[in-house]
Order: structure tokens, then C-alpha cells, then sequence
């Protein structure tokens, strides 16, 4: 029939691309199970790996921990004295510390973390991999016996997850001091009420859910740049900044995803 | 671009810096655990406290109890009972303990706006403290729950109000009184034609009044006379040539011609005893003369006797001496 032929050929690159789309994710899903199950195993821990972990470590939170610190610290204290100030002209001062703390410790802090990591050593691992792919170094190493998975993206892996927690345990744990200095001042008798409104905040369940959410926001900010990184078609250089694209695209999503998993399991 | 072998000879003691962060993170962490559990009181010694209400509304596990302001103990845990009351466990930290004794009590307040308040209040300190797991009735005081039976007093107070202010209250014809009472104490007669109702009233006791003062005026002319005539008698009674004065004078005569009637008299008796001694041979004539002679000394002591008592009667005269010979 020759009227359908466009009609046809929509349909197929739509559908292309549909399993394409699904392919990418089937790819995340599968490398963020190899990844998580491998970091699990002690096997993985040896001399090459622990090399590659501490310079993921090294580069992805050393070398940014002063400028994100001052960075942090800037955005928590300006946060802090809106809501204390708001809270202060709707007559709601007491509950000014709580919802100060529970914005940027439990939401804002480790999102912001997440996100600095991913747009910065997640857009670079991307890039790396996919170069890697285009110029078939993944052939060149598993024939000369190394195991790219094991040596190369396992390591950036944990060192991508523990980088994401030490920013954020970092942010978070200088938010705290500046929430008190912010709505006591300078001065430790208030002590007693701060730990008292901290422990309504802190109960054993939102500790583990925060914890839950770190660890995903940094397992989200190193598996999806190297899976995306791994899709890349062999010798296609043009496909590298399209690689990188869509990984940043899919990181954002995710990361939000995990954002409103979270609240939804804590307010619902 | 992170690719290891290019940079390694550049970082310098990158191991260490590793370790350093990861330590910090681990502490950080782990201290952050520790701290939501003592700030949560897990490392508190606490005591139970039971409070039971009709209606729970607001209340949450976590929620704060407060004494003065200040918490002093959380809600642990709530159920409903068989008998449809709730049941609500505090946890009180025993630290805390001491300001809530056996005469405590606990009122669960709703405010229009915000949460619900468990509050607790200990008017006597000096009271036992409260057991540990004691139960208590939680009061409920509902701000909102009262507005319809404030509203209907409202209601009725403005509907007094209401009646006071019509043309024909009570209020109002008070009022319309004390008008014309003022309009009349403003008038000629001022305070007293406010009293008295009428003008005709007023002037009478005006009246009146002037009358007395007239009657006064004229009293206080008497008075002025009779004070002038005292004067006067006084001068002429008792003055210098006063009818006293003469009459102490005449007094005086009288005592001088007295004395000289005395020293005759004794001239006579002596007369007379030298008669008797002559003619003693004459009984019928001296019996005579004997009588004679008792009659004069009696005169004599008679006159002499009238002296003595005139002048005790004018004892102003003493200075004037009666000369007795």
C-alpha cells in the first residue's frame, strides 16, 4: 500500500526509539544491580580497586570539599534566616529550628549535594566512558585480562557513593551549628531545647530514610553516567556529547525520583 | 577529565586526605546517630504518666508536654479503650519529675490556630510528687468548641443593650429626668430649685432665709444694748461713787454714830450703878431702877450686836475699821 509507507516508517522510528529509551534504562538497571552487588563483595576490594576508589574519592570530594563547604554554608544560613524570619512574622518562631532543619538537612542539603557531584564528576565519568566505548578501549582491556567493570566502574562507584555521603554528612553537620547560631545566637544555654527539637526531627525512621536517600542519590550520580557512557555505539565520536546529554537528562530524573520517592514514604 | 595515571604524580599525600575524609564521614555519621538518640532522650531515664480524655484530637506521638513553657515529657504512645476514652502514655524524664506532684493538673489545649497543647500545672510544690504510672484525667479546654455558646451570649448582651438604648427605656427616661433636674439647678435657684421641683418653692425657702438673717440682724442689735446696759449698771453699782461706794460710806456713818450711842449708853449704866449704890436703902425704888438698868444693857448689847453683824455682811469694807473704843 503505497499511501502508509510514512505512516509505517513513523511508527518504526517511534517504536525504535521507545525500545531504544527502554534498552537505556534496561542498561541502567542491569549496571546499577552489577554495581551494587560487586560493591558488596569483599572480592572486589584489592590493591588496583582501592587506587581507583581513592582517587574517585580525591577527585570528586577533596578537591571540591572547600568550595562546596563555603558554598553549603552560604545557602544554609540565608535559607535559615528566611524561614526564621517568616516564621517570626507569622508568630510560628518556635517552630522556626524545625522546619529550618528539616528543609535543608533531610531535603535541600543532600539534593544540592547530589547534584553538584552529578553535573560535575558524573557529566566527566560519562564522558570518559563513552570516549572509552567509541575508541573500543573496553575490547583492548578485557583482551589484555582486565575486567573493565571490576578495575574501572566499580571503584568509581563506591568512590562516587562515599564522596556523595562525606559532602553531605559535611553540609549537613555545618547547617546544624549555623540553625542554632541563627535562631539562639552565639551562646550554649539553649542547648537542651536544640537537642529537644532535633530529637523530634531525627526519629529512627527518618534517620534510615535519609541514609537510604544519600546512598541513592550517590549509587544515581555514578551508574547512570556509566551505563549511559557504556550505550554508546562503537566508533561513533559525534555520539559522545549525545551520551553525555542523555545521561545528565536521565541523572535529573532520577535524582528527583528518588526526591519525591522519599517524601512521599515520609509524609504519606 | 579524571584519568588517574595523568595526574597521580601531582597529588600530593592523597591517601592520607582519602583516609581523612572518610573518617570524618564515618564520624560524622555515627555521631549524628548517637545524638538523634540522646536528643531523643534514648540514654534518659524516664517515668510513665497516663492521661486519660474523651477526645484526643491534636495530640501526637512526640507531641510535648510543657510545665511553665518548658517540656517536660513527650507523648509516648495513645490507645483507645474499651469504654471509648483515650488512654494517652507520657514518657517523663525523671529529671523532669519534679514539678508535677499528686495535685497536678493537665488540661489539653486547642487553640484557633496551631496545634494542640498538653499542659500541666502544679500549684503547690511542696505536694507529694507524682507516682510513677499514675493515671490522670487530661482536661480539655477548646477555644473553638466554645465560640457557639459565647456567640449566644453575645446574643443576649446585645439585646439588653438593645432595650437600653430604645426611646421608651428605662434607661432613657432616667436620663430625660436628670435633664430637667440639671435644667432647673442651671436655673435662678440653682441646686436647691433642682430639689425642691418648682421656682415658687425655691423662693420661699429664699425667703425664709432672708427672714432669719433679718431676725438675726435685729437679735444681735438687743444683744448690743443689753451688753451696753450691763456696762452702765455695773459702772453705777459697782464704779467709783457707785451705789456700793455709798452705801460702804453710809455704813461707815452708821458704825461711827453706833459707837458713839454705845459710849452713852455706858455713861448711863455708870449713872445708873452709882444711883442704885445710893438710894440701896430704897427697895421699892431700886427694884424700879434694877429693871431700868437690865433693860439698857440689853439695848447696849442689842445695838452692839446689830454693829457686828452689819459688818460681816458688807465684807468688801474690811479695810474700814470699826473702831471699838
Amino acid at each position: 500500500m503505497p499511501g502508509m509507507d510514512p505512516i509505517i516508517d513513523a511508527l518504526t522510528r517511534r517504536g525504535a526509539a521507545q525500545l531504544a529509551w527502554l534498552r537505556g534504562w534496561r542498561g541502567f538497571g542491569r549496571f546499577a544491580a552489577v554495581a551494587i552487588v560487586e560493591s558488596l563483595t569483599p572480592a572486589t576490594y584489592n590493591s588496583a580497586t582501592r587506587s581507583v576508589v581513592q582517587k574517585q574519592i580525591y577527585f570528586t570530594a577533596w578537591q571540591i570539599l572547600p568550595t562546596f563547604t563555603l558554598f553549603s554554608a552560604v545557602l544554609s544560613f540565608v535559607l535559615i534566616q528566611i524561614v526564621v524570619d517568616a516564621a517570626r512574622n507569622y508568630g510560628f518562631a518556635q517552630h522556626a529550628l524545625e522546619a529550618s532543619v528539616r528543609i535543608l538537612v533531610l531535603e535541600i542539603l543532600p539534593l544540592l549535594t547530589a547534584l553538584f557531584v552529578g553535573l560535575r564528576s558524573g557529566a566527566a565519568i560519562n564522558t570518559e566512558v563513552a570516549l572509552m566505548v567509541v575508541h573500543n578501549e573496553m575490547k583492548a582491556l578485557a583482551d589484555s585480562g582486565v575486567d573493565p567493570m571490576r578495575f574501572e566502574f566499580i571503584p568509581r562507584v563506591i568512590g562516587g557513593v562515599i564522596s556523595v555521603l562525606a559532602l553531605t554528612a559535611v553540609a549537613s553537620a555545618l547547617a546544624l551549628v549555623l540553625a542554632y547560631i541563627a535562631v539562639y545566637g552565639f551562646q550554649v544555654w539553649s542547648l537542651s531545647e536544640f537537642n529537644r527539637v532535633m530529637g523530634n526531627i531525627f526519629d529512627i525512621p527518618a534517620i534510615a530514610l535519609l541514609w537510604a536517600k544519600v546512598l541513592a542519590f550517590g549509587l544515581a550520580v555514578t551508574v547512570i553516567p556509566i551505563s549511559e557512557g557504556l550505550a554508546a555505539p562503537p566508533a561513533k565520536l559525534f555520539f559522545v556529547p549525545i551520551s553525555v546529554l542523555r545521561g545528565m537528562v536521565r541523572l535529573f530524573f532520577v535524582l528527583m525520583l528518588v526526591e519525591v520517592i522519599s517524601l512521599v514514604l515520609k509524609y504519606i | 577529565m579524571e584519568r588517574a595515571p595523568v595526574r597521580a604524580p601531582l597529588i600530593k599525600n592523597m591517601e592520607f586526605k582519602v583516609g581523612l575524609l572518610l573518617v570524618l564521614t564515618m564520624i560524622l555519621a555515627a555521631g549524628f546517630l548517637f545524638y538523634a538518640l540522646f536528643a531523643r532522650g534514648a540514654f534518659e531515664r524516664t517515668q510513665r504518666l497516663i492521661l486519660v480524655t474523651e477526645n484526643a484530637e491534636g495530640v501526637e506521638a512526640g507531641m510535648s508536654m510543657t510545665y511553665a513553657g518548658f517540656p517536660v515529657g513527650q507523648v509516648k504512645r495513645m490507645n483507645l479503650t474499651e469504654q471509648g476514652q483515650v488512654r494517652i502514655e507520657m514518657a517523663i524524664p525523671v529529671k523532669d519529675a519534679k514539678w508535677l506532684r499528686e495535685t497536678s493538673v493537665f488540661t489539653l489545649e486547642k487553640s484557633l490556630v496551631g496545634g494542640a497543647k498538653i499542659r500541666a500545672f502544679s500549684t503547690n510544690l511542696k505536694d507529694p510528687e507524682l507516682q510513677d504510672s499514675a493515671e490522670r484525667p487530661l482536661y480539655t479546654g477548646d477555644a473553638a468548641a466554645e465560640i457557639p455558646e459565647i456567640l449566644a451570649k453575645v446574643k443576649a448582651i446585645l439585646a439588653n443593650v438593645n432595650d437600653m438604648t430604645k426611646g421608651d427605656s428605662s434607661i432613657n427616661q432616667s436620663l430625660a429626668n436628670v435633664k430637667a433636674v440639671t435644667e432647673r439647678m442651671t436655673g435662678e435657684y440653682g441646686v436647691i430649685g433642682g430639689v425642691l421641683g418648682a421656682p415658687e418653692n425655691a423662693r420661699k425657702v429664699v425667703q425664709a432665709i432672708d427672714h432669719t438673717n433679718s431676725l438675726l440682724t435685729s437679735l444681735n442689735g438687743v444683744s448690743l444694748k443689753a451688753d451696753g446696759m450691763l456696762g452702765k449698771t455695773d459702772q453705777r453699782v459697782f464704779g467709783q461713787g457707785g451705789v456700793m461706794d455709798e452705801a460702804q460710806k453710809s455704813v461707815v456713818q452708821i458704825n461711827a454714830i453706833l459707837g458713839d450711842v454705845r459710849e452713852s449708853l455706858k455713861k448711863a449704866d455708870a449713872i445708873l450703878a452709882n444711883g442704885q449704890a445710893i438710894s440701896a436703902d430704897v427697895k421699892e425704888a431700886t427694884t424700879d431702877i434694877a429693871t431700868l438698868r437690865t433693860e439698857v444693857d440689853d439695848s447696849l448689847t442689842k445695838v452692839n450686836h446689830l454693829i457686828n453683824e452689819i459688818n460681816r455682811k458688807w465684807p468688801f469694807s474690811r479695810d474700814v475699821e470699826v473702831k471699838l473704843p
